[in-house]
């Protein structure tokens, strides 16, 4: 079960002929899958497309209804092997990632897939993560696009825009016999809005209606066949395509009075486009422009025929495409040397080659490329100047004074998470054994990397860790430690990491995070999701999650394992000795440690209920949290170093003598116990304290409180008759 | 005719995604368009995130709107930030323009990581920030929202849309915004937060504006025999530090007894004999805090005593937000090394304990992490038996280590060549703290800087202050060990 729950949102995707759908980007697609008549759906979760698969997974219902079939894949591989469906026959279907590490994830499947050709239309829904809020390296899709000859659709980012290219992208798909990346950006996922739905369509192959078998070897990827593919792609579907996009008008044309200029941009840029205009004076709200725009929905293939009409007569044109290398920009300047058009044509000359097109970035280009015309009667609302002095308002002497006051907010372990004890463990252990080298993974983990924890030194891929220490294990003066997450484990590390190892006689330490679930990507379920009651947390469970559930220490025995232990991540000492023995281990092999700890996001939005209906109902409950003693703490913070729990903060010291501030546990405490964990095992401090508050206390507890509330008054009265004779 | 554009900095786990979907709310039935997008991603792990709304009034007839996914700068009209340092960080970002944007945020704090982790004080000007944002936002409306809402029991989002909807920046009525909190769980307390918050906006956030009054320290007169005896003796210092040095001979006495109080005040003395008088008396000022402080060093009496306190009970309870009655119970971690069971000792049996032998067998099994109840009779007990320990504290070892390294501190403040240089090494008093390895670690690298000194190698005040800084960036050795090496 997600993090988000879309079960409310989901009953949208129901609405019929006419109806206003309203929602955010993601749910939007989902209904365009489905009036689309989709036969299957499937896909790995991530930013910024996890809430499509979760979107997916809440709407099963429906998707049965429909007979849609859906898989919460195992990788991104297996989701692009899936669509294989569509290769021999005329079944649409969807799936997707997180782009480019799925797509560089998925593509063995995908080059297979688009040299065979499909019959069915085949769409990748790719989350382009590129630009601020990413969580990744920054690339580009658009090159595999290319290189595999898939075309890549990237809308206007308004809704109707959005529902209609996921229609005519399956059209486009069938038409050409070849597969499609449908690409949405980061902001693009999350816009809202509204458009006028239509009925769904059920698939017209699924499990009430059957395909009958047949073969097709010439769409098998071995030679011969292969050969003829790569002719194909050119001679047939290449062609087939700009026809189909040509006649559907996919890409759109928007006239403007400045003729002798011309823009033409992404459709995933094109309100940004507008917006810097209208800043301009040259275009209103509503999207009318004074220069011609071309807006390209469909980013590849070019449509030559298109641009040329575009281009002819136009004194110059600005290309506006995100990203490295240009090349749209180098595809629109063959056309146009091929076609002899002398059109001067503007773009990563004048516009950055790296990064984001924000609203900023896209002003100062549009300045930069109206002031290059030789027309002086285009009025400018702002001149260059003023457009980069728009950057800040504030004078240099400010900007350095608050660089100085701006603390850094990188994402870090929520509260209570049930990695921070294990790298407090790991810190520790270092600390007696020297530094270490350590292979780090894509997850939660990889915040570990940052402060306070500063642990972790390479991140090679999703599940890759292990395997990214094997080269260096010979040269280390430890054993080789190597850290992944339980969703990087079943995604690619068992047999990337664990298999491999096992065979090449790896005798370092793998550290598997066993939290329950696919955590940095929203509390996904994933292959070895058990009953909560048999992970390590404390209170007990509802009904088990997966009946069949997939061990990941049968993983490894079954992969050659001999050396395994699975400790809890609260238990820092055991914790650390499991360490010491793993890392002085003389024996040889892989030395694998399952550190356990149920999500506690996953944990509080379970437990809290719970606890919440055991209060209403009449039971005892003891609910915990945690307090610092401001009269004993002096202020180091050493505490902190070691955790770095938001819920472990600072306040000013009420100590009028104490200029420092003291630690302090604010409300949001959920009483894990790893900073009294980590005051007992690094041995820092006797100021903290777990504290009980008790909900409907018994008999016995209500006689105890009373008593020891006698003693404990008679001793403050005479505590404070002391003190009044130490009165001045 | 424009949008208006509105931008929402939060952090992660603050609901910002909540007000977003209220706001979107609120402009359907005022006869608004509304865009929002945000940057989810891992920002949602206790990060910063952005949330960004575009509102433009619905016009028949006419096609929808082009509007803006990306917030640009010279472009915002509302800017809403839940904390003050995030302000700041719209105002570096460029989001604040001082012909157009109304910034509106809680001047409350929470802190960054590198705030909290550093061993001394690591915290961000909060009131330059303010300032800052004053000047540069066209209107700034700023006040405490997270104590707000905390009264009303409710969480920070309606509270900050209390403020919007006050602050006017949004065409629409009041009523609108009622009306989309007035249903659903916590209604009552989120309509009550957003009344007042909106009333707080609606005057400019001013309206309860408290200019700090500070009242300059006044010995108070003598009212018992003791205060007799030593309050004149603190009368006869500058009246600059009369505050600091009355807590320090109250700590004192608290502490050990009239007579160590004496000490401390005798000690002053000497100090503020070559006081010029600079900064108002900064150098006798700063070495009664850092004295007082180290004088009233923690050990296991010291420990057990604040654990007695008569007023710490009702401070656990109004902490934890227990009821009236309600039972707690205080689970205490504590982990008594050897060292700290040595320096309780006469010094002679203390380092005999301290190396190997048969009393250390026999303490051992009494050492390592306990976790005691202390609402528990026993316990307390125990506590208050170890705290009477103190009276014996001037035979014991610790009491010994300790005053050793007090008056190696104090002679060089003493012998320092300029009041610069010994304010220099009085303020290195600050880097006495913590326990065990860390109280270790801060003392012998104060005791490696008063090195430094006594053997010339380092002359100016800059230079020990450069040496103190270093030896606080944290529990690694290399930034101290490098600064020493350099400063040779």
């Amino acid at each position: 079960m997600a993090e988000r729950s879309f079960s409310e949102e989901v009953k949208k995707l129901r609405c019929g002929d006419g109806s206003v759908f309203q929602g955010e980007g993601i749910l939007a697609i989902t209904k365009a899958l489905l009036q689309s008549g989709v036969s299957y759906v499937g896909g790995y979760q991530g930013s910024p497309i996890s809430h499509l698969m979760d979107v997916l997974s809440d709407a099963q219902d429906i998707l049965g209804e429909l007979g849609v079939h859906f898989e919460a894949s195992g990788s991104e591989a297996t989701a692009a092997a899936m669509l294989s469906a569509s290769i021999n026959y005329p079944l649409r279907g969807a799936v997707t990632w997180k782009s480019t590490v799925g797509t560089n994830v998925a593509s063995d499947a995908l080059s297979n897939l688009a040299s065979a050709g499909v019959t069915g239309g085949a769409m990748v829904i790719v989350g382009e993560d590129y630009g601020e809020g990413s969580s990744i390296m920054q690339e580009r899709s658009y090159a595999f696009a290319m290189k595999a000859q898939m075309w890549l659709l990237d809308p206007r980012p308004n809704l109707p825009s959005i529902v209609d290219m996921v229609e005519k992208g399956f059209q486009l798909s069938e038409a050409s016999n070849t597969p499609i990346f449908y690409m949405m950006r980061i902001r693009g996922c999350h816009v809202t809005g509204e458009f006028v739905a239509r009925d769904n369509v059920p698939p017209s192959y699924s499990n009430r209606t059957p395909v009958t078998p047949t073969r097709e070897p010439e769409k098998i990827i071995l030679p011969p066949f292969v050969y003829q593919h790569e002719q194909e792609k050119i001679a047939r579907r290449l062609p087939a395509a700009v026809e189909f996009i040509k006649e559907q008008k996919l890409n759109e044309l928007f006239p403007g009075q400045y003729e002798s200029l011309g823009i033409i941009t992404c459709g995933g840029s094109y309100n940004t486009v507008i917006r810097a205009l209208q800043r301009q004076g040259l275009a209103d709200v509503y999207g009318n422009a004074d220069i011609p725009i071309y807006c390209l929905n469909v980013a590849y293939p070019l449509v030559p025929d298109e641009l040329v009409d575009f281009c002819v007569g136009k004194e110059q044109v600005l290309v506006l495409e995100e990203g490295q290398p240009e090349y749209i920009e180098q595809g629109i300047q063959t056309v146009l040397r091929r076609r002899d058009v002398q059109t001067r044509v503007f773009g990563k000359d004048i516009m950055p080659m790296a990064g984001e097109y924000t609203g900023q970035v896209m002003l100062e280009g549009i300045t930069r490329f109206v002031l290059a015309s030789s027309r002086e009667d285009v009025p400018l609302a702002l001149d260059l100047s003023a457009v980069l002095s728009l950057q800040t308002p504030l004078e240099e002497a400010d900007i350095a004074a608050l660089m100085e006051n701006l603390p850094p907010r990188p994402a870090g372990l929520c509260t209570g998470c049930p990695e921070r004890p294990l790298f407090s463990a790991i810190k520790q252990v270092q600390e007696e054994l020297g530094p270490f080298h350590i292979s780090s993974d894509i997850g939660c983990h990889s915040f570990a990397t940052a402060a306070p924890f500063n642990l972790g030194n390479t991140i090679m891929g999703y599940g890759l860790s292990l395997a990214s220490s094997s080269g260096m294990r010979h040269a280390l003066p430890h054993k080789a430690i190597s850290i992944m997450g339980d969703g990087g484990f079943w995604h690619n590390g068992l047999t990337s990491g664990v298999t491999s190892a096992v065979f090449n006689g790896h005798d370092g330490l793998l550290i598997i995070i066993d939290n329950g679930y696919s955590a940095a990507t929203g509390g996904q379920d994933i292959p070895s999701l058990v009953e909560p009651s048999l992970i390590a947390s404390t209170i007990d469970a509802e009904r088990p999650r997966r009946e069949q559930w997939q061990t990941i220490e049968d993983a490894c025995r079954g992969a050659g394992v001999t050396w395994l232990e699975t400790v809890s991540t609260y238990n820092i000492e055991a914790m650390k000795a499991t360490l010491r023995r793993a890392l002085g281990s003389d024996l040889p092999g892989l030395k694998v440690i399952i550190a356990e700890g149920e999500c506690m996001l996953n944990r509080q939005r379970r437990v809290k209920p719970m606890l919440k209906q055991a209060i209403a109902s009449g039971q005892r409950v003891n609910k915990s949290r945690f307090y610092i003693d401001p009269a004993t703490c002096t202020g180091d913070h050493g505490c902190i170093r070691l955790s770095g729990c938001p819920s472990l903060t600072v306040r000013d010291n009420p100590d009028p003598l104490r200029t420092d501030p003291v630690s302090y546990v604010d409300n949001s405490c959920v009483g894990c116990g790893v900073c009294g964990g980590n005051a007992h095992s690094a041995v820092l401090c006797p100021s903290f304290s777990q504290v009980d508050l008790v909900f409907n206390p018994s008999g016995l507890d209500r006689f105890m409180h009373r008593l020891r509330s006698g003693v404990r008054n008679w001793w403050r009265g005479r505590d404070l008759r002391r003190q009044q004779q130490l009165q001045l | 005719m424009r949008t208006t554009n509105m931008l929402v900095a939060a952090l992660g786990g603050e609901g910002g995604g909540v007000l977003t979907n209220w706001l979107i709310e609120v402009a359907q039935p005022a006869g608004s368009h509304c865009q929002s997008t945000s940057l989810a991603g891992v920002a949602q792990r206790t990060g910063a995130s952005i949330y960004y709304l575009e509102f433009l009034p619905r016009d028949a007839g006419s096609r929808p709107p082009v509007m803006s996914l990306f917030p640009a700068q010279g472009d915002i009209d509302i800017a809403v930030t839940s904390e003050i340092a995030e302000a700041g960080r719209m105002l570096s970002r460029g989001f604040v323009s001082p012909d157009r944007t109304a910034l509106i945020s809680s001047d409350h704090r929470v802190y960054g990581i590198t705030e909290k982790s550093a061993t001394g004080d690591g915290t961000a000007d909060a009131d330059f920030i303010i300032e800052l944002s004053a000047r540069y936002a066209k209107r700034f409306i700023h006040f405490d929202l997270l104590e707000l809402v905390q009264r009303h029991g409710t969480v920070i989002s309606a509270g900050r849309l209390g403020a919007i909807a006050g602050a006017g920046v949004l065409p629409f009525a009041k009523s609108i915004f009622t009306d989309v909190i007035a249903t659903g769980k916590g209604a009552a307390a989120n309509c009550a937060a957003f009344e007042e918050s909106f009333q707080r906006a609606a005057s400019g956030g001013v309206a309860h504006f408290d200019p700090e009054v500070i009242t300059p320290f006044v010995l108070p007169e003598a009212t018992t025999a003791l205060g007799g005896r030593l309050l004149p003796k603190v009368a006869r210092l500058p009246a600059a530090v009369h505050e600091v040095v009355y807590l320090g001979v109250q700590r004192l006495l608290d502490y050990q007894d009239e007579a160590y109080a004496d000490d401390f005040l005798s000690r002053l003395a000497a100090v503020v004999e070559m006081d010029g008088g600079d900064d108002d008396y900064a150098l006798t000022r700063e070495t009664a805090r850092w004295l007082a402080l180290w004088m009233a060093y923690e050990d296991i009496p010291r420990v057990a005593q604040l654990k007695c306190r008569p007023s710490r009970e009702a401070e656990v309870r109004a902490e934890v937000g227990a009821a009236p009655e309600q039972a707690i119970q205080v689970s205490e971690y504590f982990h008594p090394r050897i060292e700290e069971v040595a320096a309780l000792l006469p010094s002679g049996l203390g380092r005999r304990l301290l190396s190997p032998g048969i009393m250390r067998r026999l303490v051992e099994p009494f050492l390592g992490p306990r976790k005691l109840r202390t609402d528990k009779f026993w316990t307390l007990w125990t506590m208050r038996r170890l705290a009477s320990l103190r009276y014996r504290r001037r035979k014991t070892l610790g009491y010994e280590q300790e005053w050793t390294m007090i008056e190696r501190w104090l002679g060089s403040v003493q012998a320092a060549q300029s009041t610069g240089l010994a304010q220099a090494i009085a303020d290195c008093g600050q880097m006495v703290k913590g326990y065990g390895a860390t109280r270790h670690r801060t003392t012998s690298r104060l005791m490696q800087i008063l090195d430094e000194v006594e053997q010339g190698r380092v002359r100016d005040a800059s230079a020990v202050r450069g040496l103190q800084s270093a030896a606080m960036a944290g529990d690694d050795p290399e930034p101290f060990e490098q600064a020493l090496v350099q400063g040779q």
